[in-house]
């Protein structure tokens, strides 16, 4: 029996031995054989990274054995991974990978020889696989205050459920865009409520709920644009002190109490005082921050202004200007109704392609050696000169501060406002030409025509072209940059870079003492533009321009004509006694808003033309109306011939209100008689 | 030979001074210069970079003016000149007064609502003359 037994278990031994040996001959094919009596135990392994080639880590790895899902494991921070399979397949062996930042890559088998290497026992390694970064889960929305004006900086936090900590937050951008990027469904999900908490220190703080279908579409993992969301305003005390602030900056500058830089720079020293002393004692005192301050500067308007200071810098130093009035003296031949028709041209010219404080300033003197020379009354020249040079800068984009302004603001080009205002402005200009004329009728009829010999000689020494050769180059410079102002459209070039070039080219090739040239630029100027851009940019964060705008558009409605003659014929009124550039400066917002609810305005900018005109205009309306007006009649008074509020004005109002009529007509007729 | 200074400018009331002093130059027998005092310092309220340029251009004005006036004189049989002065109106006065050693500073009289002035000539101005350039002033 022993004998037999042990005969039994060699046999069976031997025959195990056999099928060892033989095992990979008689090993049935994959799925026909069972590895479950295999004791060993096999390893799966791999890395996974993302696109960048960073490991993904925390993602799952599900291994499924014949159909059914056997192991799981999770990467670790090196992005590694490795499973340890206690089942070996009969059929198949899939791996599967997902996280819920990332796109799941598809499930993948592994392949017969892999298996077999598997099945070996070898430690089969999956190598690094890339998982696909998955578009982040974002809840997007626009922030509008009651004008639909965007929202900068305010807060946003977005709250799942009831919960009391936000699951996601960010400020609203320059355009009022916000996104705030939400954890993916997997990680945490709504469950029934989705609430967006907004927050700004100048409007009331508001709560809104998500649309059950929003809901819905975020817990299955998509984004969603809730669009405009609009917050009320709400009065705060820096409310009242910017505005109080900014009425007492115009305030200081139309009485001259200060120069216009000292006015701004005081004006946002205090609300800087206000927000950043006040603030922290009463919130409620808060204004801006410096950082929202420097994004409210136009950096495009400074550097067109320091481009085309030098620029006329170079070309007024060469006597030019003085040159031009004594030809018109000649030309008219003593003349007056002549040569105010020709100053009137020549003005009208300089202001349009110069800066016409300038050109004034360097006409006043001859202009008055002029009008002695022919025993006129100065002021019969002089108001002619002052009211053509405010109103030819309308016609050019660089003509005047306020065109600078509302073409960087609105993007209207060089030609676009040579094209849409020059007719207006050419028949603005007869207007006043004729009721000029008319006014001084009588004197120019007495006055004697000629002068001594000597004061001829004195006269004609006085206007003489000084450096010939300067001035040839600085006209070849400009005239070529008035060309490329007017071609810099197609160059996508904005107008501060042609005016830059033109500055480089003059310091570089015609006048080349960078010194003297940048002492003749006047810094006051652009300090002033800064500090103004921050002070109204201050008004305009407390809701102030926003209310303003509400209440025009109340009385404009979507009514065109109104819009056109409310904004030249107000800004054109207020500008009598206010400066324009910052009346313009301020208003702008508010047209905007207006062109928004005008059909037809919002692309043909006619409001912003309106404006442009209102504010050129308007500043002739009183001698305290634009520092052309106050620089001349202060020379003119230095020099013996007081230029007065009265004398001026009888001429200056009524000019003023035809040629208001005159440019707003015109500018209906070209949009919307000749349509563009 | 006495020297009138005659501080003048352009425009009506000009005319009367220049003409004032031109008689008492002729009565007097004295020489008579014409003073034009170029400030413009008020622009440095709206564009300082200016400043420096339109004094050149005030001083070309006030050349302009005094010649007029100098043609006047001559005109009346007085022998006259002009100067043109930079800086602050007292200053300049004082200052030409002493240069052109000048016994009698003629200066038209501020409008009759510019009582400020007129205080400020009759009293301050006049002194400052008397005691630093030997001058008397003479307002018509």
């Amino acid at each position: 029996m022993r004998r037999k037994f042990t005969r039994y278990g060699l046999a069976v031994l031997c025959l195990l031995a056999a099928v060892w040996l033989w095992l990979p001959e008689i090993r049935p094919a994959h799925g026909q054989s069972g590895g479950e009596d295999d004791p060993e135990v096999r390893v799966l392994q791999g890395v996974l990274t993302d696109d960048t080639g960073e490991a993904v880590a925390g993602a799952e790895v599900r291994v499924t054995i014949d159909g059914t899902q056997q192991d799981v494991a999770n990467t670790s921070h090196e992005g590694s991974w490795e499973v340890e399979l206690v089942e070996l397949p009969r059929n198949s062996l899939r791996v599967e990978y997902s996280h819920p930042d990332y796109d799941n890559l598809p499930a993948h088998g592994v392949d017969s020889g892999a298996l077999d290497r598997l099945l070996d026992g070898a430690i089969l390694d999956q190598g690094q696989l890339r998982l696909r970064t998955r578009p982040a889960l974002v809840l997007v929305g626009i922030l509008t205050n009651e004008q639909g004006q965007a929202i900068v900086e305010a807060e946003i936090d977005v709250f799942y459920d009831d919960s009391a900590e936000p699951v996601g937050s960010a400020h609203s951008l320059e355009t009022g865009l916000w996104e705030v990027i939400l954890p993916r469904p997997g990680a945490q999900a709504p469950a029934e409520s989705v609430t967006v908490e907004v927050s700004h220190p100048h409007f009331e703080v508001d709560a809104y709920q998500l649309a059950p279908q929003d809901v819905e579409v975020l817990s299955d993992g998509e984004s969603v644009n809730i669009g405009q969301l609009e917050m009320t305003n709400r009065y705060t005390l820096g409310f009242w002190v910017a505005t109080l602030t900014f009425v007492l900056m115009l305030g200081i500058i139309a009485f001259e109490r200060l120069p216009n830089a000292t006015a701004a720079l005081f004006g946002i020293g205090v609300v800087f005082t206000t927000t950043f002393f006040g603030g922290e004692i009463v919130p409620e005192l808060y204004i801006f921050n410096f950082e929202r301050a420097l994004a409210y500067i136009n950096w495009e308007v400074i550097f067109l202004v320091m481009g085309m200071m030098i620029v006329v810098s170079v070309i007024e130093s060469t006597g030019l200007f003085q040159w031009l009035a004594f030809m018109a003296y000649r030309w008219s031949r003593g003349e007056p109704v002549i040569l105010v028709i020709v100053l009137v041209i020549i003005t009208t010219l300089a202001s349009a392609l110069l800066d016409n404080v300038t050109t004034m300033l360097l006409m006043v003197p001859i202009t008055l050696e002029i009008a002695i020379a022919l025993d006129l009354p100065p002021a019969s020249l002089l108001v002619p000169e002052i009211l053509a040079s405010n109103i030819g800068g309308i016609t050019t984009l660089i003509g005047t501060p306020t065109n600078i302004l509302i073409g960087a603001y609105a993007d209207i080009s060089f030609n676009d406002f040579l094209i849409n205002q020059t007719v207006g402005v050419v028949v603005a200009l007869v207007v006043m030409t004729v009721y000029v004329l008319w006014h001084y009728r009588k004197v120019f009829n007495q006055g004697e025509k000629g002068i001594s010999p000597t004061l001829y000689a004195k006269l004609e020494e006085n206007a003489k072209i000084k450096n010939p050769t300067v001035l040839r180059k600085s006209l070849f410079v400009f005239a070529a940059t008035i060309f490329v102002f007017a071609i810099g459209e197609n160059l996508h070039m904005v107008p501060a870079v042609t005016a830059l070039l033109a500055a480089t080219v003059m310091l570089v090739w015609v006048e080349t003492d960078v010194q003297k040239m940048l002492s003749l630029v006047d810094w006051t100027t652009l300090v002033f533009f800064m500090a103004l851009f921050m002070m109204v940019g201050s008004i305009q964060e407390v809701g102030l321009i926003g209310a303003v705008a509400e209440g025009m558009s109340n009385v404009v409605g979507s009514n065109l004509y109104i819009g056109v003659f409310m904004i030249a014929f107000g800004v054109g009124l207020l500008s009598f006694a206010i400066a324009n550039i910052p009346l313009a400066a301020s208003m702008l917002p508010v047209v905007e808003y207006l062109s928004g609810n005008i059909s037809g305005a919002a692309s043909n900018k006619i409001l912003y033309y309106s404006l442009s005109m209102g504010a050129a205009m308007g500043g002739n309306g009183l001698l305290i109306g634009g520092e052309t007006n106050l620089m001349t009649a202060g020379v003119a008074e230095r020099a013996g011939y007081p230029l007065s509020f009265g004398k001026f004005a009888r001429v200056s109002v009524p000019v003023t209100l035809l040629t208001l009529l005159v440019g707003s007509l015109w500018l209906l007729f070209r949009f919307e008689v000749l349509g563009g | 030979m006495d020297v009138i200074l005659c501080a003048t400018r352009g425009g009506e009331a000009s005319i009367r001074t220049q003409q004032r002093a031109i008689a008492l130059a002729k009565e007097q027998g004295a020489k008579l210069v014409f003073i034009f005092v170029s400030d413009v310092s008020f622009l440095e309220h709206y564009t300082a970079p200016r400043v420096p340029a339109m004094e050149g251009e005030m001083e070309h004005l006030g050349e302009f003016l005094l010649l007029m006036a100098k043609e006047r004189a001559e005109k009346a049989g007085v022998e006259a000149s002009f100067v043109v002065k930079k800086g602050t109106f007292s200053t300049a006065l004082v200052e030409a007064a002493k240069e052109f050693d000048a016994s009698l500073m003629v200066l038209g009289r501020p409008a009759a609502h510019n009582i400020t002035t007129l205080d400020y000539l009759e009293n301050t101005l006049a002194k400052r003359l008397r005691e630093e350039a030997n001058s008397d002033m003479l307002i018509v």
